[in-house]
């Protein structure tokens, strides 16, 4: 453009401030103005139509998995000039066939986050003072080494739950330089992994087949936003909902919490926090005395031990904070609008009795039949080839991880090796995880970030992120049969990271002891032959570079054609009743502690993307940060209202937070959000609201050993204090007017 | 006849779990709403899901509804755009010309749905982030209005595709990224012009079908299916709020009416 010369943007909004704008642009045929219609300007925006050299090349789709912290997905990116730029579930892959969730559409911001660690890195200054110098991968892997030599196997690895062929070489490079390899898992999913042990016979989540149920009752799991496989049972919630022409699930909640999955229920009945188990029973004593049990089922087997006389309805009803028609109500339907199916979860799993709450729901599905049929629980399979490809174990208890972090802090172990996993930020600050890590042995952290566990680190290797790794997956749950993801790199690495998996090779043959594969992929590409040598499933190539090209292309192997694992007859090991215990004072002036995962954070593992930090959370709308959720009476009667701070003190510790007024929160309950305040780990997540494990009294889940995450009791104190929350809510204008609802509800029976 | 491109939205299966939310956020270049944006309430969400209230604690529910652009067939955003940066396309998708808008905001004014949205910024990513930019859709800069435009790129490469095997684009080639995301199968895309159409079929075949503001006669390309309640609250629990604090405001209005 000559210089000095008007734009065609300023000449419009010139004319547009002046009375003349009216006129020019109403007397003339818009294809007049400026140098074109609005139709052509709109196309010459939408590169698409336009020249080559507008938008380079083109995109390329490529199948991968991710393993995620709930059983994963299949996955297909969008790559453009070598950059991913879109992630979509893969139609092709049997538990999200095309669908994701939010978080797995925030991957890419991880690959091109800007706080990514760049390369390795050694401490240079004080443990926790974040001072590190680079290093290139020749001295960090001479450090790493002399680290593991000098270890002599007083090695602890420290993962999540990993499977497949992560699991493998894990296994073989623990065995080899004779460490210990523990796995860290939310303390719900510790408890509900023993308690499907007991009821079903196997630590295997297993699959709900919503699809095909009448009935769903609910205590407590998150299952369509932060619990096992929520993709893939949102996915069968739409069919339960209206995916059949004569029928629509009807799902009723059961819980102390109009959570954001709760609130899709057509009816919530709030309880009192861990009296999940008992009133299970009392169903389960309505059922039978009203002999209402399929299929000859017995409730005395079912529930060893327990007297279910004992949990009538009206010796319970008081102490779970419900009236004994509503437990007769819900046992009848359950029992009578079949194929009915009752889980439990996230906070049912919270309390010092939480084994004792999930095995009593879990096992209700004998009384109805609904174990191993349609529109009950399916149990899942292991994996097709559990030698080369493992599923993943369970995670390691609260309890344990007290004990190794004695054992570190004692000299225990000389080398400590942390991926994928944040203990000094997710467990309670009591237990000494971060002193521990202080006291001797060398750390050494795999992330890619510079969370509050690497910045204790001595050296940090940064691995790549799912779109850049490979990997084969054993889902946890699967879809009912067997199957196995196939994650492969879509893009080339974007810092100068390594693989993992390449990392753990490394490591045993410094040991002396090399794996059969030189590299990650090598492994990969190894243990899909072996799945062909296998047979079965949905490839069907003879050809090994065939076989492996079309496992990639479709995103994994499955079986569909496989018989589901037969159904036990009744739970195999019985679970005792118990009550739940709170820590602090139990005083009518305090309130249930009850930490709850977001749909978006989880318990805080995705609080550097965002995407993530940016969603409302959905019942509060909240973003950004922490907040405490009352009760609107209690509010009142507080004198506090939404922005306003409160004071919240447990035997754990104390801290301020902002209330939020939530019309559905139970009078004596303070809701808090787990997910924020990381001290490090990145600049969307430091220094933003608070962790409020820091709240949580060490109770423990009395049979696993679990962090009785919602076992701690709060006195809360007004401060005279108000701040700004931020959230989504009031963002528009939006009344709901009598006349013109914005939500239309149609009653059942219309 | 011309195609004429609109979505379903199935209430009852919506969860509010907002995967649609962060899909259309990542495939149209949307800017990262800051915690500042929220304060200032200018946050930037193509699609949003909004939460009512019904009912008091313990007989109270929660309702959610995703709120995209209605791509109303006469559009109250259009005539009032003094610069014709307000644009209705003949596939009857409500356009917005970036590069001729000066940023009046009368078309937001004018919106009732509220789902246009001004960058009163300069967009800003770190320049790692700019890696995930869709090529194919531009940056809107300070000063224009924004909104959703149905993924138009991606019809667009749909009837680029469809041309290059010499045949119209048909329903089904493909879908916007909020649909596409949606686990389970609320949001369905398609043409409401084709009586043979996965969007059509859900019309006709139920009585839950309406349109938000309906009465106002701008006759929207965005079609509700009514949430199913099996289990109604008692009576009197019928208002629905958005803002937790507007109930009791609504309320003692209603004592004084």
């Amino acid at each position: 453009m000559r210089k000095g010369a008007m734009r065609r943007r300023d000449f419009l909004k010139l004319v547009a401030a002046t009375g003349a704008g009216a006129v020019v642009f109403t007397g003339c045929d818009p294809s007049t103005i400026g140098d074109g219609s609005p139709k052509r300007e709109f196309e010459i925006q939408s590169p698409d139509l336009n020249p080559q050299d507008f938008a380079w090349g083109r995109d390329l789709w490529y199948a991968t998995a991710f393993a995620g912290v709930s059983g994963g997905s299949g996955l297909i990116a969008r790559v453009y000039e070598g950059r991913a730029k879109k992630i979509d579930g893969n139609p092709d892959y049997p538990l999200n066939m095309g669908r994701s969730s939010a978080l797995e559409q925030a991957l890419v911001q991880e690959l091109y986050h800007p706080d990514r660690i760049g390369g390795p890195l050694a401490l240079n200054g004080d443990r926790g003072s974040g001072k590190y110098k680079a290093l290139n991968w020749n001295d960090a892997m001479n450090q790493f080494n002399s680290m593991i030599t000098s270890a002599g196997g007083s090695v602890l690895l420290i993962t999540p739950p990993v499977s497949g062929s992560v699991a493998n070489i894990v296994g073989q490079t623990i065995k080899a330089v004779g460490g210990q390899h523990v796995t860290f898992e939310s303390d719900d999913r510790v408890v509900l992994r023993e308690a499907m042990n007991r009821v079903f016979g196997s630590p295997r989540f297993p699959t709900i087949d919503l699809a095909n149920a009448e009935f769903l009752l609910n205590f407590g799991a998150e299952f369509l936003s932060d619990w096992i496989s929520p993709v893939h049972l949102s996915m069968g919630y739409g069919e339960f909902r209206q995916g059949r022409a004569d029928v629509r699930g009807r799902y009723w909640h059961v819980g102390p919490q109009l959570t954001a999955t709760a609130s899709n229920a057509d009816k919530w009945i709030p309880i009192k926090p861990g009296t999940e188990g008992m009133v299970a029973l009392s169903m389960a004593q309505v059922i039978t005395s009203k002999n209402l049990a399929k299929g000859g089922a017995d409730a005395g087997s079912i529930y060893q031990g327990i007297t279910l006389d004992d949990y009538a309805p009206d010796k319970v009803a008081s102490k779970a904070g419900v009236t004994a028609d509503q437990i007769t109500e819900m046992a009848t339907m359950f029992a009578q609008q079949t194929p009915s199916v009752a889980i439990a979860g996230t906070s049912a799993a919270a309390h010092t009795n939480g084994l004792f709450n999930l095995t009593a729901v879990y096992a209700l599905n004998y009384l109805t039949g609904a174990v191993g049929t349609k529109g009950g629980i399916m149990l899942n399979p292991g994996s097709p080839i559990s030698d080369t490809l493992p599923e993943s174990t369970t995670g390691t208890s609260y309890k344990d991880w007290q004990s190794l972090a004695q054992k570190i802090g004692s000299g225990g172990f000389k080398l400590v090796m942390v991926y994928g996993a944040n203990p000094v930020y997710s467990l309670p600050s009591s237990i000494g995880f971060k002193d521990a890590l202080g006291k001797g042995a060398k750390v050494v952290s795999f992330s890619n970030f510079m969370d509050e566990t690497t910045v204790n680190a001595d050296l940090v290797l940064p691995t790549h992120v799912t779109l850049e790794d490979w990997g084969l997956h054993v889902p946890d749950p699967g879809p009912g049969y067997p199957i196995v993801a196939l994650q492969q790199p879509v893009v080339e690495p974007f810092v100068d990271s390594r693989s993992f998996a390449d990392l753990m090779l490394g490591v045993a043959k410094t040991a002396g002891k090399a794996l059969p594969w030189d590299n990650n992929e090598a492994a990969v590409r190894a243990m899909v032959a072996s799945l062909q040598q296998k047979g079965g499933g949905n490839v069907n190539a003879t050809d090994p570079k065939e076989y492996f090209v079309t496992v990639q292309s479709q995103g994994g192997w499955w079986d569909e054609k496989a018989a589901a694992p037969s159904a036990p007859s009744g739970p195999s090991k019985p679970t005792a009743a118990a009550d739940p215990k709170f820590a602090g004072d139990t005083g009518s002036d305090t309130f249930s502690l009850l930490p709850y995962p977001t749909n978006s954070l989880g318990q805080g593992d995705f609080a550097h993307l965002p995407w993530l930090q940016a969603l409302p959370e959905p019942i509060s709308t909240g973003v950004w940060t922490t907040w405490v959720e009352l009760n609107p009476t209690t509010g009142k009667k507080m004198g506090v209202g939404t922005g306003d701070v409160v004071k919240l003190t447990s035997p754990a510790g104390n801290m301020e937070l902002p209330v939020y007024i939530n019309p559905a929160a139970a009078p004596d309950v303070a809701l808090v959000p787990f997910g924020q305040g990381h001290e490090f780990f990145s600049r969307y997540a430091e220094k933003r609201g608070q962790n409020v494990v820091s709240l949580i009294a060490p109770q423990m889940e009395a049979e696993t050993g679990a962090l009785a995450t919602a076992g701690t009791r709060v006195k809360i104190e007004k401060m005279n204090k108000k701040v700004r929350l931020s959230r989504f809510e009031g963002s528009v204008p939006a009344y709901q007017l009598e006349e013109y609802p914005i939500i239309e509800i149609q009653n059942l029976n219309q | 006849m011309a195609n004429r491109w609109g979505m379903v939205i199935d209430l009852d299966r919506c969860t509010g779990c907002q995967a649609c939310v962060v899909s259309c956020q990542a495939e149209n270049n949307i800017p990262i709403n800051t915690e500042e944006n929220f304060y200032q309430r200018r946050a930037i969400e193509w699609i949003r899901v909004e939460r009512y209230w019904e009912g008091e604690y313990p007989n109270v529910k929660a309702r959610y509804i995703p709120v995209p652009c209605m791509q109303c067939e006469n559009a109250p955003c259009e005539p009032v755009c003094p610069v014709y940066a307000t644009y209705h396309t003949d596939q009857g998708i409500n356009m917005q010309v970036y590069n001729r808008c000066i940023g009046t905001r009368y078309c937001s004014v004018n919106c009732h749905w509220h789902v246009r949205f001004f960058n009163f910024w300069q967009p800003k990513w770190p320049d790692s982030l700019k890696n995930q930019l869709n090529p194919l859709v531009t940056v809107r800069s300070r000063g224009v209005m924004e909104k959703c435009t149905f993924c138009v790129q991606r019809i667009n490469h749909a009837e680029q595709a469809a041309t290059l095997q010499g045949r119209d684009v048909q329903d089904g080639d493909f879908t916007t990224a909020c649909a596409q995301a949606c686990p389970t199968r609320a949001i369905v895309f398609g043409n409401l012009n084709d009586q043979n159409s996965e969007v059509s079929k859900m019309v006709a075949s139920t009585n839950r079908g309406y349109r938000l503001l309906e009465d106002l006669g701008t006759n929207p390309a965005v079609v509700y299916l009514k949430k199913i309640d099996a289990d109604p609250l008692p009576d009197g629990t019928k208002h629905r709020y958005f803002d937790s604090e507007q109930a009791s405001t609504a309320k003692s209005l209603a004592a004084v009416g």
